[in-house]
């Protein structure tokens, strides 16, 4: 794989570790905090970092099943969810290559509209089925998705930048 | 360097699988056709079940946290607090006991009026209190889940109250939790009664964004609505039993550009924070089929006309 300069040799990807911060991220949106409209959709951030990161191993089904779990715990249209996750991994493939050439701040701004695609056909959908206007406060939601991002490209990629040899100079 | 430093499974360069494109179009397709079956025909019920069931565990380990918290500040609260929800409550039942030894008296005095009348005993009603799990997530509707499901016996259609009114109903039932759709729902109706007159109407969820209202429509202008009128369940819905709060007049808007005057009106259950409910049964299993009249009385009439 060619990479930016400056930038470390991974080690390779622990599929459990993968699923693990699927299912946290599912956990985390499943908390019981009420109807908060601009609740950053946790499993949208960690499902487009793992498409953009992990082509091979979570793509378009994966995104497909998680975004009907949504839908039957937030009692929401069957299929709403599914297809606004499908949507945003295959927005993740397109730009995939792209992506991971620029610093992370930037690549924060590049996956904002990808975020705000999602959200907004989610709306556009339910709007369509006669759903209630959740008010502006939702555009929040892909604004603080876009924030986390940083967030979640270090703490995710954090068992992949291990040592290769661990020494007393580097024990982890 | 140790083995397992770099990946070195080779990516597959001919099986890549279907494209990325064709994935969207079968997936994007799937979920159009599941969001037309569970709008339009209502089919996905069984996927919805098996789904809610498999995420039980999960839920239930998500809610621990903000369980702990609730606790924890509920164990911490002080006594002065409880000292005065105490009276409080002392003083509610002093009240409520007054009501409640009347209601033995009229239960009697209507049982015997209505035996007098010939009438049919009024309905007795199968309850059941449950618990409130937590407001569904999703922004565009207005629904709570509560924790009994088809197991204890919740039936598709039953009304929820609370201890001051109707809450809602219940709008789909899993094994384990069901589903109620809050009276401020924009999809929600409920035929009710004005106590002080006894005009017969229908209200309908307003929901405002960030607030809760329902909404009293197709009054005329001229009718006789005023402001604070409590409106309780008609009954004629065969749903909700009747004589239960719904909600009381808070606004009435008069305009000139409609003979229809728009009543603002605010639910009496507490919609968006209440911990526990009753589920009714529905009333309509109770009630005694129509009588098949129609046809044989017609046909004895021609009979006699000929």
């Amino acid at each position: 794989m060619i990479m930016r300069s400056g930038q470390q040799l991974l080690l390779p990807a622990n599929p459990v570790f993968i699923w693990a911060s699927l299912i946290v991220a599912l956990v985390l949106n499943m908390l019981p905090l009420g109807r908060v409209p601009w609740m950053p959709d946790f499993i949208a951030l960690v499902l487009l970092f793992w498409n953009v990161h992990q082509p091979l191993r979570v793509s378009i089904g994966v995104a497909f099943v998680f975004g009907l779990i949504m839908d039957v715990h937030q009692t929401s249209l069957l299929g709403q969810h599914a297809l606004s996750y499908t949507l945003l991994s295959f927005l993740a493939t397109l730009i995939q290559r792209r992506l991971l050439w620029f610093q992370v701040p930037l690549q924060a701004l590049q996956v904002l509209p990808l975020f705000v695609a999602a959200h907004g056909f989610q709306l556009v959908i339910r709007l369509l089925g006669g759903g209630i206007f959740p008010g502006w406060i939702l555009l929040m939601a892909p604004l603080a998705e876009a924030l986390l991002w940083p967030v979640v490209s270090v703490l995710l990629l954090v068992p992949q930048r291990r040592a290769p040899d661990r020494d007393e100079n580097r024990p982890l | 360097m140790a083995l397992g430093t770099l990946d070195r499974t080779l990516p597959p360069f001919f099986n890549q699988g279907p494209s990325a494109l064709s994935k969207l179009i079968f997936f994007g397709a799937l979920s159009l056709f599941l969001m037309v079956a569970d709008a339009r025909f209502h089919v996905t019920q069984p996927i919805r079940a098996v789904l809610a069931t498999v995420l039980y565990p999960v839920q239930w380990l998500a809610q621990q946290p903000i369980h702990l918290v609730h606790n924890s500040g509920e164990y911490f609260g002080n006594l002065n607090q409880a000292q005065s929800d105490s009276a409080e409550a002392g003083k509610k039942l002093a009240l409520q006991s007054l009501r409640a030894g009347q209601v033995e008296q009229l239960t009697l005095e209507n049982n015997r009026l209505r035996q007098l009348l010939g009438l049919r005993e009024q309905l007795a009603i199968p309850l059941m209190a449950a618990e409130v799990l937590y407001d569904a997530a999703d922004p565009y509707t207005r629904k709570i889940i509560i924790d009994k499901g088809q197991l204890k016996g919740v039936d598709l259609g039953s009304p929820v109250l609370d201890e001051s009114g109707v809450l809602g109903q219940v709008t789909q039932v899993y094994p384990l939790v069901s589903e109620v759709t809050l009276l401020i729902d924009r999809n929600m109706a409920i035929p009710v009664l004005n106590a002080r007159t006894g005009v017969r109407s229908v209200v309908y969820g307003d929901p405002v964004v960030g607030g809760s209202g329902i909404e009293l429509r197709f009054m005329g202008s001229n009718a006789d609505v005023q402001i604070g009128d409590l409106l309780t369940t008609s009954g004629i819905d065969g749903v909700y039993p009747a004589g239960l709060p719904v909600a009381k007049i808070s606004r009435i808007e008069h305009r000139s550009e409609s003979t229809f005057s728009k009543i603002y009106c605010v639910p009496q259950a507490l919609v968006t924070g209440t911990q526990h409910v009753i589920v009714v049964k529905p009333v309509s299993g109770q009630l005694p089929l129509r009588p098949e009249s129609a046809e044989p009385v017609a046909a004895a009439k021609k009979g006699t006309l000929k």
